[in-house]
């Protein structure tokens, strides 16, 4: 949106707003409005040049000596107009797809609450309302959980949890405490310090297998919220990785584990496959990854990687042919 | 603006001259430049979804064509939001992590408190949803989607050739943080989804709005289950290592120990192939007992894990 349409917009939504309330100061209408106060002046000063005619009482107006001394907004002559004007179809749509999402995510008892906002939006965008063309699906987390963790974060109570992990494959019990719970791609997560671990942890809400308070409070911790703007998963020098051939059935390995792109080569069968790096969490995940897709990948380096995976395949075939 | 303040309180059209000589900015310019600016500022305001009527005064006389805003088509009617509503909605303003999308919430968001509507988020706990989409083809594919125009764009599958493919938009999903575009595929005849970040170069309109209808039986939701496996229609029974093989055990449908060391697990599965290898996955922690096949292709999938170091 360029600045002048989103200034109309907002001139157009002061215009109502100031009148509801009378004598607010300049400084709580730019924070309920996101802007400095200084845009808020400027869009006042432009304001009085607008109205429904050009003589005294056709131009808003505003009380300059209260503005000016005190700092707070009287507006005249602006009572045609009333009421704001209806959401966009642009508008309502952001904020459709918005809700649906939170609907996706919420818990038992905000289902009803977020449904009523939805049909109310529904009615008021546009002419007519709105299908929105969107859709949005998050992963789920069992609903006791998610809203014994979620009152932990209101009431700030430390819970303890049965956690399961997923790349080492270990079930753990840890007393955590709260802090927020979120979603990223797609995936319901709790942010936590975990006691266990002495740090802030994330944990997936659909891999914690219990969660109980525990009557203890929670306590404040120092450690500064992670930056996820990169993603949970940042590689550095010490993150195992390993040198894969990726054959045309398991080529979607690449795009779905953002893995480093190294070219397409021929194998010593002939085949051609898609070579890339790829790092894991850990040598376990490696491991698991590679028997999981035994023959559409095939592990090129390290050695001790493809040893690993070909040891466990050999013990693992034990098994059956008794 | 004036123009829309104009328009609002006139309760008659308002014909073209009329509009001129109220207000001082049309008066001043010459005719030629006073229809432009009236025709971009037309344009501005039907931007800022708000509908210009036009009619006449008179229907027994040819008038020339009025213009005015319908106040009860052009305000915000009285939602009645309870305070949790109200929240909610305060809350959702802040989902989108996308530039476009984020300010469209927030003048929306602006609206409802012009309205008088109180947004106090704090009265809610909930979780923090958060929506990007960076995906390049996202804004067009949007667009397209919400105004139904027609679509082109390379596409390339993983491992796959990239092709030109030719689609009417249904609509645009996200599923596990990831965006698809559906629609019906001309070149296929069939619905497909396509993922917006195989989508290489630009998405191009092929075709005007709303040239097509979005067949009242389409359902983005029944293409997105295809994402989905399938219901498990079948059962496995497992010998699995104690405490190993958690997420299998997450899906199991019931648990019982054997000895000390292991446990018997019954596994609902749909697809033989996904779920060989993720018992493959577990090494020796995982013994398939039956089915036959299942127990076979696991034993495949280990003898290939072998041939690796070959």
């Amino acid at each position: 949106m360029n600045r002048t349409r989103a200034q109309v917009l907002r001139m157009l939504a002061l215009v109502p707003y100031l009148q509801g309330n009378d004598g607010i100061p300049v400084a709580d209408v730019a924070r309920e409005f996101g802007v400095p106060p200084r845009q808020i002046q400027e869009d006042l000063r432009l304001l009085m040049y607008t109205g429904v005619g050009e003589y005294a009482g056709e131009l808003i107006d505003f009380d300059l000596g209260a503005l000016e001394e005190d700092g707070v907004v009287h507006i005249r002559d602006a009572e045609f107009m009333t009421r704001p004007l209806r959401l966009s179809t642009s508008e309502g749509v952001a904020l459709i797809v918005a809700l649906r999402t939170l609907r996706a995510s919420a818990g038992e008892n905000e289902l009803p609450i977020i449904d009523g906002a939805l049909a109310k939006l529904e009615s008021a965008v546009g002419d007519g309302g709105v299908e929105a063309p969107v859709d949005v699906h998050v992963g789920t987390a069992d609903p006791a959980v998610q809203s014994t963790l979620q009152r932990a974060v209101t009431q700030g109570e430390r819970v303890e949890i049965e956690y399961a992990n997923a790349s080492r494959d270990e079930r753990t019990v840890r007393r955590i405490d709260p802090r927020r719970v979120f979603i990223e791609n797609g995936q319901l997560y709790v942010e936590a310090w975990c006691l266990r671990a002495e740090d802030l942890r994330f944990f997936r809400l659909d891999r914690v297998l219990s969660a109980r308070t525990t009557g203890e409070r929670a306590e404040e911790h120092d450690g500064a919220p992670r930056d996820l703007s990169e993603g949970f998963f940042t590689p550095g020098d010490d993150t195992p990785s390993a040198i894969l051939d990726l054959t045309p059935a398991a080529a979607w390995i690449q795009e779905y584990y953002e893995a480093q792109d190294l070219g397409t080569v021929t194998r010593p069968d002939g085949s051609v496959a898609q070579r890339v790096r790829l790092h894991g969490s850990d040598w376990t995940w490696l491991t698991r990854l590679a028997l999981r897709h035994a023959g559409a990948v095939h592990v090129v380096e390290p050695v001790d990687l493809a040893a690993r995976v070909a040891a466990e395949a050999r013990a693992a075939l034990d098994a059956y042919s008794g | 603006m004036n123009l829309i303040f104009a328009l609002l309180v006139t309760r008659q059209f308002l014909s073209k001259e009329q509009i001129r000589q109220s207000i001082a900015d049309y008066r001043e310019s010459s005719q030629q430049a006073f229809e432009r600016k009236f025709d971009r500022d037309k344009d501005e305001l039907r931007e800022l979804g708000i509908a210009i009527e036009t009619g006449t005064n008179d229907k027994y006389f040819e008038d020339e064509p009025g213009y005015r805003i319908r106040r009860d088509v052009a305000e915000l009617p009285d939602l009645d939001l309870t305070r949790e509503e109200a929240a909610v909605l305060g809350l959702a303003a802040q989902v989108w992590e996308h530039s476009g999308l984020a300010s469209e919430s927030a003048t929306a968001l602006l609206k409802l408190k012009a309205a008088g509507i109180q947004v106090d988020t704090d009265v809610l706990r909930t979780a923090e949803p958060r929506l990007s989409a960076n995906e390049p083809a996202f804004d067009t594919a949007w667009e397209a989607a919400t105004r139904r125009i027609p679509v082109t764009f390379v596409y390339a599958r993983p491992g796959g050739e990239q092709m030109q493919r030719h689609v009417q938009p249904w609509g645009i999903i996200s599923w596990n943080g990831r965006w698809y575009l559906g629609g019906h595929d001309l070149d296929r005849g069939e619905p497909r989804l396509f993922r917006l970040s195989r989508v290489v170069g630009d998405v191009e309109h092929d075709g005007a709005p709303g040239s097509y209808e979005v067949p009242p039986e389409a359902s983005l939701s029944d293409l997105a289950r295809a994402l989905y496996p399938p219901r498990p229609d079948r059962t496995a029974v497992l010998h699995v290592r104690a405490e190993r093989a958690q997420s299998l055990r997450r899906q199991a449908a019931s648990v019982a120990p054997v000895d000390g060391v292991t446990d018997r697990v019954e596994l609902p599965y749909s697809s033989s192939r996904d779920t060989a290898g993720e018992i493959a996955s577990y090494g020796t922690d995982v013994v398939v007992l039956e089915p036959e096949d299942l127990r076979a292709r696991v034993v495949e999938r280990l003898r290939a894990a072998l041939e690796v170091t070959s």
